[in-house]
């Protein structure tokens, strides 16, 4: 008898070791993000984003993306194609720079109460022995002009399987798979990926102040990003 | 009979209240219309015809903003148009739509007094 009912436990304290391994765990925007209520911005200047993939082109593409999810979301956003030339006027050209500015200047020019950082951490199509992958991944950071705390970050990632199901044909049949790939990868469909990915990573987002949800979905749960600490 | 006949038109009431709130999709709270996609087709290939296919999509969006959850016009649009009058030398019609974005959004002043006072001060060297 004991011993059954030790194994009952240890298989009990397995499951549960295997449960919580396995799946994604799970916060609510009211703990993972509290700093997005307590300061509460009504405004955010989106600024152009920053390229980290091999494709020199996704950072014009990206950019048409992300003015309309985070105004639908609730906030005001400043035109983000405006606030590019008028950055460029101000001789501000490189990106890197805009990165660095001190958060006040913002503020100061502006008005905005927060800045959105985008940084494109992939944007291509990878080809392999079976399948070809077009990956495009988002890294998004919301900034006080006022405190310069991270007052929210995410990251969202779309993976489209490009191959189509089409395998017979040998490896002739491969490659011209591969061609047909390569060719029929138009920018307008990384661009309509882009929209799922910044749809994925906007959900976490707490509402704004001209959203019915404004300071109202702190329960809201998604999926934990942070880092496991060793 | 009576009370099966009930209970089985109670279930499919119920049914159909679930699946039309399942389906029901609530308005985007603004009308961007194609807005997103002619700035695309801008920014790839940036020719007067493109150019002018953004202005209609904004003047689109903004034409049409009381088909949307808020009823108002998107952030951006009016400052988006009176851009686009700025950079065609109309600082009548950019001043207008610049003092538009800054009634509609507040948050917007700081940024738009910005541009109202760039117009006025050229407009004073002529």
């Amino acid at each position: 008898m004991i011993n059954k009912k030790f194994i009952t436990l240890i298989v009990s304290i397995g499951s549960i070791f295997i449960l919580t391994g396995c799946g994604p765990s799970y916060v609510t925007k009211g703990t993972e993000f509290p700093k997005m209520y307590e300061q509460a911005p009504r405004s955010i200047l989106i600024l152009p984003p920053m390229n980290e993939s091999t494709d020199a082109e996704a950072k014009d593409y990206y950019m048409t993306t992300t003015e309309m999810p985070f105004a639908l979301m609730g906030y005001y956003t400043f035109p983000t194609e405006m606030v590019s030339d008028i950055m460029k006027q101000e001789g501000v050209y490189d990106t890197e720079v805009l990165y660095n500015m001190p958060l006040d200047k913002y503020y100061e020019y502006f008005g905005a109460d927060a800045v959105l950082y985008t940084r494109i951490k992939k944007w291509d199509v990878s080809y392999m022995v079976l399948a070809s992958n077009l990956t495009i991944s988002i890294e998004a950071k919301i900034v006080s002009t006022k405190t310069s705390e991270e007052l929210w970050k995410y990251t969202g990632t779309v993976v489209v399987d490009l191959s189509g199901g089409n395998s017979s044909g040998g490896i002739a049949g491969l490659i011209a798979n591969a061609i047909v790939t390569a060719v029929n990868t138009a920018s307008a469909d990384y661009v309509d990926h882009a929209h799922t990915a910044n749809r994925r990573i906007v959900y976490t987002l707490p509402a704004g102040p001209y959203h019915e949800l404004h300071l109202k979905d702190q329960g809201v749960q998604l999926v934990d990003q942070t880092p496991v600490k060793k | 009979m009576r009370i099966v006949t009930k209970t089985a038109l109670l279930g499919v009431v119920t049914i159909g209240f679930l699946m039309s709130g399942c389906s029901a999709q609530p308005k985007p709270l603004y009308n961007y219309g194609e807005y997103s996609e002619s700035y695309y087709h801008a920014k790839k290939e940036l020719s007067p015809e493109s150019a002018l296919e953004l202005q209609k999509s904004i003047e689109y969006s903004i034409e049409n903003a009381a088909n949307s959850r808020s009823a108002r016009v998107a952030p951006g649009m009016y400052a988006n148009l009176g851009y686009i009058y700025l950079k065609g030398g109309k600082t009548d019609k950019a001043l207008e739509s610049f003092n538009k974005e800054k009634l509609i959004y507040p948050e917007s002043a700081h940024f738009m007094d910005r541009m109202i006072k760039k117009i006025e001060v050229s407009e004073g060297k002529k």
